[in-house]
């Protein structure tokens, strides 16, 4: 007992900020304080100046000047057109984007996960874009899709489809078709699809993004016991039925957290917008995050922008907490 | 009397074996067709406007348009191969540079020597070479000022005590859900504040520490047998030997993961450069990029070499590491 007594100090000897404990907590918290200081800087405190912001008159130049309240948020609802355009086109984007795109992953999953000659070339096709850059994807794309200089219109055109501009104009192929169609169906396409280009950003940012997606799907595949087909396979299950009753089931968390991501990152969308139609034709494309880019930076109207920003970011929280929902720990 | 119209039941056997056999090869084919097939439609897909961008890079800007239309193999292989859009890009071609510096003079004469470069000097005021060393070495340091804190952090997280740690845990995991993209400009006027926009720095403070890579790492020490630390702790190390000599090098897969993911990351990113640089000397070569198409006309053959040196690395890498990739990817979910 004698020779534990120097180690362990009695508490009501020495004070708490003498002791050993609290020295091994202070010691213990220097290893956080850095990572910490990094979250409250640049995140956290961002969001109070945005809040901030959004109620003050705001500008570069001169700071916070006079407090406005609400306006901002106000004018957003009430009295902002390009916003209610930009939250459409957004919806848009996200509706269009996310089932298309987990859609594709499961098929790309589900065929990739195969053991086959070849396969893992395939899956590192599929993956390359996910490390290539949004900048350069959008380039790439916006080349490929170009009226005159395009290598997706010199295809159709080697096999004798006419050329469109598929960014900025709808393909008068396309209108045609669309014009055909029965009264009913036709307005529902012409409201899904105002037009050509935003479909075009969906389609070139689900081959961007399709591979991230089918990585997850593929380990949550693996995660699946072979014993359950054969178990199938032996009551006498085809291919759609083991499909439906055990790969769907089985690989619901991978699949919701592919569509929850999917949603946050598409309510993200920036790059293809900036690089390749700058919000245009019209309004079509200006989705939220550009509008704030736009009204923040060329527009010289910070307060605005942060109110936008805090907007999105309730939506964008929204779904955070429905992803927290939907993913929450089963108990069994 | 009745074998003669019946079959033997040895016969029954064989047939129903052949037929099954049938139909058991006639689903193997259909499927290798099919597989061909989806081959065929992934490499068309994912890999044909890849490949038409590296393969245009090497030749001339006619070479690369007046060869579309019909598309032939001509289109995607450089009949007219020549380096000189590299050359442009990485700056060698600016005859005041030339003047200057010998050794680019020999370079640039060593290509038109054996015929891969016209010989022409051009005044661009361009140069990715610059550009990419913004990139490189910002990512570096991001990924090893990362490493540390993010390491530190996860050391404490998953091992250390401390009162209230689970609060503190929240704190942290509960960045995750604002996505950077949305606070951009907030973060702009944050680092404005603080006097670093238009600074190398700009590019490095705000990532040093991510709570992606915290948590991620995090995880992966919980994971680690606490009896290794015990036993250090027997020996008699502190907290800081026990991080150095027992938890590191037993994350070294993690750490490298997120290292790579963190580059990547820095490499990639467009938006908060985008607004948080104007000083065309600290450009990361994103940015760099995309800003070539503000000009009247877009000096396509060296936008094409560009995107390549962008890419190249940061594909190269991953092709080195797929199976890494993939497992990490999956645990983590990280991205961004």
């Amino acid at each position: 007992m004698a020779t534990t007594a120097p180690v362990l100090q009695a508490h009501h000897d020495v004070p708490w900020w003498q002791r050993n404990q609290t020295k091994i907590y202070f010691f213990s918290l220097l290893f956080v304080l850095p990572a910490l200081i990094n979250f409250t800087v640049f995140r956290y405190i961002p969001i109070i100046y945005a809040l901030r912001a959004s109620f003050w008159q705001y500008s570069l130049v001169r700071g916070f000047t006079e407090m406005i309240g609400f306006d901002n948020y106000v004018r957003a609802v009430t009295n902002d057109p390009i916003f209610w355009d930009a939250l459409r086109a957004t919806t848009l984007y996200v509706i269009g984007k996310v089932p298309l795109q987990a859609g594709l992953a499961l098929a790309l999953a589900l065929f990739t996960n195969q053991q086959k000659p070849f396969m893992g070339l395939a899956r590192g096709l599929i993956f390359v874009p996910v490390v290539t850059s949004y900048v350069v994807v959008s380039i790439v794309w916006g080349l490929v899709l170009n009226e005159d200089l395009g290598l997706l219109n010199s295809i159709l055109r080697t096999i004798g489809i006419p050329a469109g501009d598929y960014l900025t104009n709808p393909n008068p192929i396309f209108v045609n078709y669309v014009n055909k169609l029965p009264e009913g169906i036709r307005h529902v396409v012409e409201f899904i699809l105002p037009n050509q280009t935003l479909a075009t950003i969906i389609g070139l940012s689900i081959w961007k993004d399709v591979g991230y997606s089918t990585i997850i799907l593929v380990a949550g595949l693996k995660g699946i016991p072979d014993v359950y087909y054969e178990a199938a396979i032996v009551d006498g299950a085809n291919g759609w039925q083991r499909f439906v009753n055990i790969t769907i089931p089985l690989l619901r968390r991978p699949l919701l957290f592919v569509i929850v991501t999917t949603t946050l990152f598409a309510f993200q969308v920036f790059v293809p917008v900036y690089q390749l139609t700058k919000g245009g034709p019209g309004r079509s494309t200006m989705v939220l995050v550009y509008y704030i880019y736009r009204q923040g930076f060329n527009m010289a109207e910070m307060g605005y922008a942060s109110a936008l920003s805090i907007i999105l970011l309730l939506i964008v929280l929204c779904i955070s907490v429905l992803q927290m929902y939907l993913l929450r720990p089963e108990d069994d | 009397m009745t074998t003669a119209t019946q079959k033997s039941i040895v016969q029954v056997d064989l047939e129903r074996a052949a037929r099954d056999r049938r139909i058991r090869l006639f689903n193997k084919s259909l499927d290798a067709v099919l597989t061909v097939v989806v081959y065929a439609v992934i490499t068309f897909v994912f890999f044909t406007p890849m490949l038409w961008a590296l393969t245009s890079s090497f030749r001339t800007v006619e070479g690369v348009f007046n060869n579309l239309v019909p598309v032939s193999w001509k289109t995607f292989w450089p009949t007219d191969f020549r380096v000189s859009n590299y050359l442009d890009a990485l700056g060698l071609t600016s005859s005041q540079y030339l003047q200057v510096t010998p050794w680019a003079r020999a370079f640039v004469a060593f290509w038109t020597k054996i015929g891969l470069h016209n010989g022409l000097e051009v005044n661009l005021g361009y140069n990715l070479g610059n550009n990419l060393w913004i990139s490189l070495s910002s990512g570096v340091a991001v990924v090893l000022l990362s490493l540390i804190f993010n390491t530190s952090a996860a050391y404490f997280f998953g091992r250390l005590k401390f009162p209230g740690k689970s609060y503190i845990l929240t704190y942290v995991l509960a960045t995750m859900m604002v996505p950077q993209q949305i606070i951009m400009v907030p973060l702009f006027l944050v680092v404005k504040e603080l006097g670093f926009i238009n600074t190398w720095w700009a590019l490095v403070l705000p990532w040093y520490a991510s709570p992606f890579v915290t948590f991620g790492l995090t995880q992966f020490i919980s994971d680690i047998p606490y009896e290794l630390d015990e036993a250090a702790i027997m020996d008699g190390a502190n907290l800081l030997q026990i991080l150095f000599y027992v938890i590191v090098p037993m994350s070294v897969p993690g750490l490298v993961t997120m290292g790579l993911l963190e580059f990547q990351f820095i490499w990639n990113e467009f938006f908060w450069p985008l607004v948080a640089t104007q000083n065309p000397k600290i450009l990361p070569v994103q940015v760099a990029i995309a800003s070539q198409f503000g000009q009247w006309s877009i000096p396509w053959g060296r936008v094409f070499a560009s995107i390549c040196l962008a890419s190249v690395p940061v594909i190269v890498i991953f092709l080195a590491l797929q199976n890494f990739y993939y497992e990490n990817i999956a645990l983590t979910g990280l991205k961004g």
